[in-house]
């Protein structure tokens, strides 16, 4: 049996699917090998003074539920793997997002013998957010361009 | 105790395993030992309890001989251990350092193995918080510890190709993912 | 939790489940029953060649790339590094500058601990204790933004000296930040000594005694909260420490109690120490001149990193690049404790006794595989915090 849906029903169901991400999108976090200057940044965003969550933005666990992976590090060679697994993991659509200078070009570690270098070597990157670290501000900078460049035209 | 008499109390201690000793700097008291009577020596200091053991460094020497090996002393404890090496090679050695502190000073038992037999013994029958350094010493420099607890792979990834150690200096890192340094 | 099938090791590192802890790495726990019997340990997941990487780059290249060792300590790093530069080159650096790099140190190690206070407490599920120290925080990385132009890697020292100086208004504004934080953090006090579901966590747990610590080389808040005093800006004064003394801050309950006591007290000593040092700072240039080809030499530094003892090596062959260097940091040789810890405690105790230790992170790692006589679970590291709230409702 198979279910017949009419287009503008369709039509309208994406319009909420997408209200819904771009509005309360899930983010999974995953540290490739970083120093950990990004990810006590992107941490400092969930706290008080910049309290991500107000705009219906949440930091969780598991990668089977999210919709944007923000990742660290300059992918150092065994977490490439993991990396590759978690995102993986994530339903479609998903999008990621690489926080830092590491993730953008391997940073100051450029050369090492046990990274990758970029994320974009191992993921397709949306949007790459520089700093070393960057600033709480810029990384829900960043999250937010996503976010708009989703938003139908 | 202050550091001058401290560092006195581990000059005495060490004399009947030391072959050199020096003071680099007025905090500082380097002892160069053989190979063989390291493990002596470490327990002769813990044994005191002079102080703690803070870090194993090695140090790759290309082109520079270790100091001679006993190795009628040494064949007795590897015998199993021994691979087959062929010509006694000089061209290269690996310095180990082992440093320990008690207050201000500082001693570092220093020895050193060649490539060609770059055996020594543990310390983690003594200090079992080392055998993470050993851990250490033996996948970045091929150095071969005797009765180490553990030797699985500390900070290399599960797939390093075995055979290449990336400190010492022959390594030059990876051109398209594939190890180009020989030892 | 997923089941596995019987005698089937599965070892998964895990997305990370919480930002600041997500560093695959690898704890394998055996258990029977409850209770931890055996524990082991695996890193590797932030190895980046570090040491090999300061061969090919120069001196000062290199303080760049050692400052990012680290996120969180990255300062003490960067001091240890260039203090055994100055060592080899025979270089004395100015008082102010001195006492500036100190100044940095102390406030480094202020935003740690308030980082780990938070960390901690999340561990143990006291989110709110979390909010309140980060919240709280935020007042130390506005002091070390308007000091130095970045929240974290401040990049301050350059050989031979520091690059930016304090002036009276940045002065003020450290006054105000440690009397406001002076004030949170007796709150911080009562709440770990008195509240009692966050005792019921860490009364009597992890306990460490004084001989354990010795043996097994413990370093650091972890070491002292045993009563071993050991504290390198005590033992071998470094910095501007010989002008301005620290009083060493010990713990004698050895439990995880005394680690959140012992870090509370060491920041009350900070807040006393930096008004000091803003009190009696020296007026003066802020570097001197050292040379691009470093004279041959070994040199060795300890710095008490907030987590305990910082260890490097440094060795120069009379070029523009180091011969070798070796960093041995603090949370190395207390993962060694913690493992020996571990067993005989409960395996919804093992969140809050790994953070007792304040593990830092880009050194060390977590995911946790749980073995159980005939078979092994994979667990996420939330899944193991949310084990130990649930445990202890």
């Amino acid at each position: 049996m198979t279910l017949r849906v009419e287009p503008h029903f369709l039509a309208a169901l994406e319009k909420v699917k997408t209200w819904a991400r771009i509005n309360s999108p899930w983010l999974v976090h995953f540290n490739s090998g970083s120093c950990n200057g990004c990810d006590i940044e992107i941490l400092a965003t969930l706290t008080p003074r910049y309290d991500l969550e107000r705009f219906g933005i949440k930091l969780q666990g598991s990668p089977r539920h999210a919709d944007v992976l923000v990742c660290t590090g300059p992918v150092t060679r065994l977490a490439r793997e993991r990396l590759l697994r978690t995102y993986e993991q994530m339903p479609n659509p998903k999008f990621v997002v690489a926080v830092g200078s590491c993730g953008t070009s391997g940073g100051v570690f450029h050369g090492c013998y046990n990274i990758v270098g970029s994320i974009d070597e191992v993921l397709p990157v949306n949007v790459f957010i520089p700093g070393c670290p960057p600033r709480p501000e810029a990384i829900i900078y960043g999250v937010v361009q996503l976010l708009e460049s989703l938003k139908p035209k | 105790m202050d550091t001058t008499a401290r560092l006195a109390r581990a000059e005495e201690i060490l004399k009947p395993h030391d072959f050199l000793s020096a003071h680099p700097a007025p905090d500082r008291l380097d002892v160069t030992l053989l190979p063989g009577v390291l493990e002596a020596a470490v327990r002769a200091l813990i044994a005191d309890r002079w102080g703690y053991l803070v870090a194993i460094t090695g140090v790759d020497r290309p082109g520079i001989a270790a100091l001679v090996n006993d190795e009628k002393q040494w064949s007795r404890l590897v015998a199993e251990e021994e691979t087959s090496s062929t010509s006694a090679d000089h061209e290269g050695s690996i310095e180990l350092l082992y440093t320990f502190c008690s207050g201000a000073a500082i001693v570092t038992l220093r020895t050193s193995v060649r490539y060609s037999y770059p055996v020594i013994h543990t310390i983690c029958e003594i200090i079992p918080a080392a055998t993470l350094y050993e851990r250490e010493l033996i996948e970045m420099f091929g150095v071969k510890i005797v009765g180490t607890p553990s030797t699985e792979k500390l900070l290399l990834p599960d797939d390093w190709p075995d055979g290449v150690y990336p400190l010492r200096k022959s390594f030059k890192g990876f051109t398209s993912n594939q190890p180009t340094g020989e030892n | 939790m997923e089941a596995l099938p019987k005698s089937n090791k599965f070892i998964v590192p895990i997305g990370p489940q919480h930002p600041a802890l997500k560093e695959p790495g690898h704890f394998e726990f055996t258990v029977d029953g409850e209770v931890v019997v055996g524990a082991t340990i695996r890193l590797g997941y932030v190895h980046r060649g570090i040491e090999k990487g300061t061969e090919d780059r120069n001196w000062i290249q290199n303080i760049y790339l050692l400052e990012r060792i680290c996120g969180i300590c990255s300062h003490t790093h960067s001091t240890a590094y260039v203090e055994g530069v100055e060592k080899l080159a025979k270089v004395t650096i100015p008082p102010r500058a001195q006492v500036i790099r100190t100044l940095y140190l102390e406030l480094e190690r202020i935003h740690s601990h308030l980082l780990w206070l938070g960390v901690a407490a999340h561990e143990g599920g006291f989110d709110t204790l979390f909010m309140y120290s980060w919240r709280d925080r935020e007042t130390v990385m506005d002091i070390l933004e308007a000091l130095s132009g970045n929240r974290v890697n401040y990049s301050v020292n350059s050989l031979g000296g520091v690059k930016f100086d304090v002036d009276q208004k940045q002065s003020d504004q450290i006054r105000r930040g440690m009397d406001y934080l002076e004030e949170r953090s007796h709150y911080y006090m009562k709440v770990v000594t008195t509240d009692q579901t966050f005792l019921g966590r860490t009364r009597h747990v992890g306990l460490m005694t004084l001989e354990q610590a010795i043996h097994l080389d413990a370093t650091g808040p972890t070491a002292r909260a045993s009563g071993l005093a050991k504290d390198v800006r005590v033992d071998a004064p470094y910095a501007a420490y010989p002008d301005f003394p620290v009083r060493i801050q010990l713990g004698d309950r050895c439990d995880l109690e005394s680690r959140f006591v012992v870090r509370i007290n060491e920041l009350f000593e900070t807040y006393r120490l930096i008004r000091e040092m803003l009190d009696h700072l020296p007026t003066g240039e802020l570097q001197t001149k050292v040379p691009r080809r470093i004279p041959e030499g070994e040199a060795m530094m300890r710095l008490e990193a907030p987590r305990g003892e910082l260890f490097y090596y440094l060795k120069s062959n009379g070029s523009d690049k180091p011969e070798r260097l070796k960093v041995r940091t603090p949370s190395l040789c207390n993962w060694a404790s913690v493992i020996n810890l571990a067993v005989g405690y409960n395996l919804a105790d093992m969140p809050m006794i790994l953070a007792g230790i304040d593990p830092c992170f880009s050194c060390n790692d977590r995911t946790v595989t749980v073995r159980r006589p005939g078979d092994s679970q994979t667990w996420s590291w939330d899944q193991l915090r949310r084990y130990g709230i649930e445990y202890y409702k």
